[in-house]
């Protein structure tokens, strides 16, 4: 390999050691319809009181799985095609928490850090020694805890909560990206087949060149 | 019956003998190394630019209380929507990432000189017409980076002298970047792609009148010229294939990996990101600006960082062929050019500390220093390399070369001679 190459490689590579500084934990983002139900399921009830998630209609859920006598207990009257709009008015939730809680659509894919930092942020509420809920990840947050990670859980507790977190995280990652799945398979093939074909040019190429002495 | 009709159309437009010229008969060096793939595969994201950009137009909206949700919409409700705007998206990636190689090899090479100076010069403005078009393009999903990259840029033309204020409220047709900027980058983003085919197109009349350069950077003789088609257009549909398979791993397996997560957030004028950073195509240049403490300096900086490439066939004045494959010290820069590059892509991706400015300032100044000492650096290399004698191969390379034309030249002579 000549050294050009080399360094166009490093210069490549070097992109990806400029990652976010603040120390996230890792989550493994479930791809499968039972947690990512499970994580709707926690949504609904720990966020979506405030959290809209305008880019996702009720008809969504169903058309990817998740059971419709869920989706129709969470919709109510309101018609399929109505995206996930919080259940308090914007108004209020700004007059409750002096800020507008933000759209969950794509959440998973606005911070530094994508899912980890959600995770992560999660998880990172506590109670201070004056016996003030903080979090370590955003401190200035607006949001009280969801999850009750404050309540100093113990370790069963704990679990659980991570848990859901992970559940939550794994349901706004496929919101946040919906096409994944797809987008994935499809890729498998097009490599596939863009292999194949580079063989073949490259076989011909020999071919046609071998011409020359 | 095709004879035919070939022959009609021959006598009413030059078919046949531009088919010859440029394709079947066109004379290239036998010797063209992969480096010279990158020209082709330009043209080719071009045209997947443009092919993905219109069918993503028929579904965007240039609105700014539209156009965020409009490109949501694409992403999850168009058919392969999702496809359209990642292969767009990283394409503007592909696109730098296959001309800032192209020019890498221009340059290693020392592809621009004489006689294809207008080549390179034409290839300039290119590159120029494409940040133009990249950075309009940048504004229009209307994120949060987005709208605070086309602020500080566009604020930048304040340092217009005299008519500043007056000229970035003219670009952005309001007193802050709003709906009417953002019609008007669609507009031209629209249409510069076209002005951009219109330009590749004087650049490959230039390049037909001049030829490919080559490796060895001696213009070879008729024996080592072989016919572009078929050798070259195989050549460069296997590289085709290779360029696509790398393509597609970024599309379909990590199409965030270039996106910044806070243009995922709607743009916001009354919240400022933590910090505003370009593309990374334009890190380098950001940096450049970022380093000079003085606005006007830093533009004026940034502005001559990019243009100081068309200078270089007037800066290089070593007679040795090749660009870097015979001149140990012109290679030596290159390499160290090509690190000063990255070390201020990194400066400029960074939030600035005291630290990565002055690591700045020093990366800025080797970036000028580099170009400013090749004059002289290429004088000396060339009287040294001459006094120690050039290695074999490239005497025995151009005295065959000079044989050959010679011969050929004699030959001319004697018919024409022959004739008259």
């Amino acid at each position: 390999m000549n050294v050009f190459l080399k360094v166009a490689l490093l210069c490549s590579l070097s992109v990806y050691a400029w990652g976010s500084e603040e120390k996230l934990d890792k989550v493994v983002v479930e791809k499968d319809l039972p947690s990512i139900e499970r994580g709707a399921e926690a949504l609904m009830n720990s966020c979506h009181s405030c959290h809209s998630l305008k880019y996702i209609k009720y008809r969504d859920l169903i058309a990817f799985g998740i059971s419709k006598q869920k989706v129709d207990g969470w919709r109510g009257e309101q018609p399929l095609d109505t995206p996930l709009m919080a259940q308090m008015s914007e108004a209020d939730a700004e007059q409750a928490f002096s800020t507008k809680p933000p759209d969950l659509s794509l959440m998973t894919k606005a911070r530094d850090g994508d899912e980890n930092y959600l995770y992560s942020y999660l998880l990172a509420y506590y109670t201070t020694a004056e016996g003030v809920v903080s979090n370590h990840i955003f401190p200035t947050t607006k949001m009280p805890d969801p999850l009750g990670m404050s309540g100093s859980p113990d370790a069963a507790q704990h679990a659980v909560i991570e848990g859901q977190a992970r559940d939550i995280v794994s349901f706004l990652s496929w919101a946040a990206d919906p096409h994944e799945a797809e987008r994935l398979q499809l890729g498998k093939y097009i490599i596939g087949y863009l292999l194949v074909l580079t063989a073949l040019f490259y076989l011909v190429k020999k071919q046609i060149w071998a011409r020359l002495k | 019956m095709a004879n035919n009709i070939m022959n009609w159309i021959d006598e009413r437009f030059p078919l046949t003998s531009f088919v010859k010229h440029d394709l079947t008969d066109y004379p290239t060096p036998r010797n063209l190394s992969y480096w010279w793939n990158f020209g082709f595969l330009a043209g080719i994201v071009l045209v997947l630019q443009l092919i993905t950009g219109i069918f993503l137009a028929m579904h965007y909206k240039a609105d700014v209380a539209m156009s965020f949700d409009s490109i949501q919409h694409i992403m999850r409700d168009v058919n392969y929507g999702w496809l359209l705007r990642y292969m767009h998206a990283t394409g503007a990636s592909a696109f730098f990432f296959v001309i800032f190689t192209h020019m890498a090899r221009t340059l290693y090479y020392g592809s621009y000189r004489a006689p294809r100076e207008l080549l390179w010069w034409t290839g300039q403005g290119l590159l120029l017409l494409l940040m133009a078009t990249a950075f309009m393009g940048y504004l229009l999903p209307w994120g949060q980076m987005s709208f605070w990259g086309a602020t500080v840029i566009t604020n930048l033309f304040k340092a217009t002298p005299f008519i500043g204020d007056q000229v970035v409220i003219w670009l952005r047709g309001d007193y802050t970047v709003g709906d009417a900027t953002l019609t008007r980058f669609f507009a031209l983003h629209y249409l510069m792609p076209f002005v951009i085919v219109g330009a590749v197109v004087i650049h490959l009349v230039a390049l037909h009148s001049v030829k490919s350069s080559n490796p060895s950077g001696i213009d070879l003789a008729a024996k080592d010229n072989i016919p572009f088609h078929p050798y070259f257009t195989i050549k460069d549909l296997y590289g085709l294939g290779i360029f696509l398979i790398v393509y597609s791993v970024f599309v379909f397996f990590m199409p965030n990996s270039l996106m910044e997560p806070a243009n995922n957030i709607p743009a916001n004028p009354m919240v400022t990101p933590n910090h505003i950073v370009p593309e990374w195509y334009f890190l380098p240049f950001y940096a450049i600006l970022r380093s000079v403490p003085n606005m006007v300096g830093g533009v004026i900086a940034m502005g001559l960082s990019v243009m100081l490439f068309a200078f270089m066939p007037f800066l290089d004045r070593s007679r040795i062929p090749g660009g870097a494959r015979y001149r140990p010290f012109y290679r030596l820069q290159f390499y160290l050019f090509l690190i000063d590059m990255v070390l201020l892509g990194w400066v400029g991706y960074v939030h600035p500390t005291d630290q990565t400015i002055l690591i700045g300032q020093v990366a800025t100044f080797v970036y000028f220093a580099s170009f400013f000492f090749v004059p002289m650096i290429s004088k000396m290399e060339e009287s040294w390399l001459i006094k120690r004698g050039l290695p074999a191969e490239v005497m025995v390379l151009i005295d065959s070369e000079a044989n050959e034309i010679a011969k050929k030249q004699l030959k001319k002579n004697q018919r024409n001679g022959v004739q008259s």
